[in-house]
């Protein structure tokens, strides 16, 4: 175990470390002054001299660079070139609210996807298996941005159920603070926590239900063919033979070492939630990462892009070490697997 | 107390919600409202700018203004003026402060003392005098150097705490109607120097303090502005608590988003759509606003240096039909440069008719049977005028009828108007916003010599005639005079057609009908001075 660790965590730091690098010369890359790029500070503002001292400028790239890594770790992300604001504590706002969508999203993949793989399985070439089956093709091929207009004008224009941008009403006054709403509405001084609440929730389902579908139609096909191919596993047999009810057939030996091979796709999951998370986000006026990233790209405000592709791809290559871990110790068949192709 | 009040609120809300469908709001939600603007603001001081989005976010909430202009009775009214006086043949004017104006309170400044001449002196020194602290915080004063008002006031003098002199140089009676505008605001100086101490002094546009209805709480770019009621306002104030501007620049999302509910107001609706909709908790309410769509020709060429050839081409177009097809009806055809709703405004004796026998009889008057000309068109939508190439191609087939054939002309906006300027053009599609309440933002900017130089005027006219009318208009204070000299102006253009008028647009804001009080005056940004929201249940009952 030691050992995968260790070549794990040296892959990550080393995908980090270039990650750095990248973003580091992102700010050569874009048009004008490179630190201006990197403070948000511009040439011909008073203590433009001050940081430049501070960013190492009239040294060399090497020195440059590990500034620049000191000023990363240290949360000193620079200013936003739109309205001065700091971009670390602004970029972590956004964060939050994004993984509140993306967590929850995967919540409810997981939830409905898995059990209707598994249903699917039982039912192997059954009605009801081509019927699941084919909705989830479905659900799968429909551009996340066509979905949100079609089930914009159900529940919100015609029902009237659901409001459609924002995370609460804003009279309710709570005001950010950790950037996630559920837990904002917790924090607030407000006197009327319990319909914020409601308020809030009211505001999430829509993009919550709209970022959910893909991955859980993914979940449910790779549930689905996963427990099938289990079920024709000789270990299934051996324990139908012994008498075991199908239900502990499905329970104690197919679906965890189905679980297993689904579990290798989540990383996958995760990227495409991300990526939709960034259309959800605009078309819901979600303040998320994808939001605050698009709408930099508009403004060129470099500060911003960098950190937010920074934070993108730092979330996505944290997420992979943690299943890959979390895989490793769990299934030591992994293990042994990366053991033996070294 | 108000909050033993409030918790009752809660727990009355949460036992009428367990047994009944239909819920009443809850008190946040009652007594605030949302305007869902179309943009960021790009400052907290309507001093530093001349976009509507800015003036629509700040003006009217945030400041008052020494005197106000009241649209519909015409005149001028107090405001931290209570009134004021001309002196020295109208080149100084003399203004009594209104006791007890008492400015924010905000957690960021804790006003000491109330409105005074001094902080008047300030806000006017701050564009005016180069010289002043706070000249360079902020950089420039677009529509202080635009109406010339920097040019215009020598000095602003304190004569005592409660009386402030402004001394011109010359005579102008347009000066009132600037000072009426949404840019002539009063700053607190009292906070101004407290910044000066602390060395933040851009801080003064970004956490703004001012007298006006409601104070500043919070702005997140992209996301919302919050504002809350003045509770010490000098005058009847809102009906509700909290003003906030969700900000939605997307023209769809806002019309959908006013029939979800989550906006209480928008501006710019669609209109024909919204219609379509028709929904029976919306209203749409609309006001001519100042500004007119016209089409100029450039009398310095051939061969529309002949006052006839002018009037042939106005009468050969059919501008009943570009209402219809352009505006779709949300305009009113223009009889002439001034709108309707200007003091001055005077169409007796003044006729532009679609009469294409006419034009083809002048035209050969004229000794022209046959013209090739070019309509140059706004590359952008303006106001005045959504679609510009398209109005031309309906104007390109009227004049077809008269045997005259058009071609099209369009750049990009900034070197459609570079090229403009120098006088390229035959004809030009364009219009023009007016600034303030008086007569002479419409004619002395658009028509007059001085303006041929500075490439204003885009007819390219130049009529000694006419200057002196406009001049001496400016001269006088009297009314009747000014009116008298304004209706001579619109009968000589009328004669002489170095432009023809083509319409005034309406401005549009949709709102749910339980606001009512929000006001889109005519010259100047929107208004929640008195904006109440009615209970819902009202409405159901």
């Amino acid at each position: 175990m030691t050992r995968y660790l260790v070549g794990r965590l040296s892959v990550f730091i080393i995908a980090v470390f270039l990650l750095t690098v990248f973003s580091f010369s992102l700010n050569y890359l874009f048009p004008g002054d490179p630190i201006t790029n990197m403070t948000g500070v511009r040439t011909f503002q008073n203590n433009y001299s001050l940081v430049m001292e501070l960013r190492a400028g009239d040294e060399n790239i090497a020195a440059q660079y590990l500034h620049y890594l000191r000023h990363l770790f240290a949360g000193d992300w620079g200013l936003s070139l739109s309205n001065s604001t700091p971009v670390f504590a602004d970029g972590l706002q956004h964060f939050m609210a994004s993984m509140e969508l993306i967590i929850l999203a995967l919540l409810v993949a997981v939830i409905f996807g898995l059990p209707l793989g598994v249903f699917a399985a039982t039912r192997f070439r059954q009605r009801s298996d081509k019927a699941v089956i084919s909705l989830a093709m479905m659900g799968y091929s429909i551009p996340v941005f066509w979905l949100a207009q079609l089930l914009i004008l159900l529940f919100a224009i015609k029902l009237g159920w659901f409001p459609i941008t924002g995370q609460i009403n804003p009279l309710y006054g709570v005001e950010p603070q950790t950037g996630s709403i559920l837990i904002d509405v917790f924090l607030s001084q407000s006197e009327y926590k319990a319909e914020a609440l409601q308020d809030a929730l009211n505001h999430i389902v829509l993009p919550v239900l709209i970022l959910a579908i893909m991955p859980m139609m993914l979940l449910l096909r790779l549930m689905r063919n996963a427990t099938q191919e289990m079920l024709q596993k000789p270990f299934v047999k051996a324990a139908r033979a012994r008498g075991l009810s199908e239900w502990r057939v499905l329970v104690k030996h197919a679906i965890p070492n189905a679980v297993q091979s689904v579990l290798q796709q989540t990383t996958l999951l995760f990227s495409l939630l991300l990526t939709n998370s960034i259309v959800v986000e605009s078309i819901f006026n979600w303040p998320g990462m994808g939001n605050w990233l698009i709408r930099s790209i508009f403004e060129r405000d470099y500060p911003i892009i960098q950190a937010a592709v920074l934070m993108f791809a730092f979330v996505i290559l944290l997420f992979n070490l943690l299943v890959e871990l979390y895989h490793g110790w769990r299934f030591p068949i992994v293990r042994h697997e990366q053991n033996a192709t070294d | 107390m108000i909050k033993a009040y409030a918790n009752v609120a809660v727990i009355a809300a949460a036992l009428v919600s367990g047994c009944q469908s239909e819920e009443p709001e809850p008190a946040p939600l009652a007594d605030g409202i949302i305007y869902c603007s179309e943009g960021n603001p790009d400052t907290f001081n309507p001093q530093l700018i001349t976009s509507g989005t800015t003036v629509d976010a700040t003006a009217a909430q945030l400041y008052d203004r020494l005197i106000d202009y009241d649209a519909k009775q015409q005149k001028f009214v107090p405001a931290l003026a209570k009134r004021w006086e001309t002196l020295d043949n109208g080149t100084r004017y003399r203004f009594y402060l209104r006791e007890g104006v008492q400015f924010h309170k905000t957690d960021y400044f804790e006003p000491t003392r109330e409105l005074t001449a001094e902080d008047v002196q300030f806000s006017f020194n701050r564009w005016l005098d180069e010289t002043s602290l706070y000249h360079h915080v902020g950089g420039s004063y677009p529509f202080f150097s635009a109406t010339g008002l920097d040019q215009l006031i020598n000095k602003v003098v304190k004569i005592d705490e409660m009386t402030v002199d402004i001394v011109l140089n010359n005579a102008d009676s347009s000066f009132l109607a600037n000072l009426a505008t949404d840019f002539a605001i009063v700053l607190s100086a009292e906070y101004a120097q407290k910044l000066l101490v602390a060395e933040r002094p851009e801080q003064i546009d970004s956490l703004p303090i001012g007298t006006g209805p409601y104070r500043f709480e919070s702005y997140r770019k992209d996301i919302l502005i919050r504002y809350s009621r003045h509770p010490d306002y000098w005058r009847e104030g809102p009906g509700i608590k909290h003003l906030v501007y969700s900000i939605t620049p997307n023209a769809n999302k806002r019309m959908l988003k006013l029939v979800t509910g989550e906006c209480d107001i928008i501006p710019y609706p669609l209109v024909s759509e919204l219609k379509a909709l028709n929904r029976e908790q919306l209203m749409v309410t609309n006001e001519v606003s100042p500004n007119v769509s016209f089409w100029a020709f450039n009398t310095q060429k051939e061969p529309f240096d002949d006052p006839l050839v002018r009037q042939a081409l106005s009468h050969a177009i059919n501008r009943e039909a570009i209402i219809q097809t352009i505006y779709y009806g949300n305009a009113e055809l223009a009889q002439s440069i001034l709108p309707p709703t200007s003091w001055a405004y005077d169409d007796r004796g003044i006729q532009y008719q679609y009469d294409p026998e006419k034009a083809r009889r002048l035209l050969q008057e004229a000794d022209h049977s046959s013209l090739d000309i070019t309509i140059w068109a706004m590359p952008v939508q303006r106001v005045y005028n959504p679609n510009a190439r398209r109005m031309a191609e309906l104007m390109q087939s009227d004049l077809a009828q008269i045997g005259v054939s058009a071609r099209i002309v369009s750049y990009e906006w900034n070197t459609f108007r570079r090229r403009l300027s120098r006088g390229e053009h035959d004809t030009v599609l364009i219009g023009w916003y007016a600034d303030n309440a008086d007569p002479d933002n419409f004619f002395r900017p658009l028509l007059s010599c001085a303006a041929v130089a500075t490439g204003g005027n885009r007819a390219n006219w130049c009529h000694t005639g006419f200057d002196q009318l406009l001049y001496s208009a400016i001269a006088t204070t009297n009314p009747e005079e000014r009116k008298a000299l304004y209706r001579s102006a619109q009968h000589l253009l009328n004669q002489q057609q170095p432009l023809l008028p083509i319409a005034h647009s309406k401005r549009f804001q949709a709102q749910q009908k339980s606001i009512s009080g929000v006001e889109l005056p005519p010259y100047g940004g929107i208004n929640f001075r008195l904006a109440t929201k009615k209970p819902v249940q009202e409405q159901s009952q």
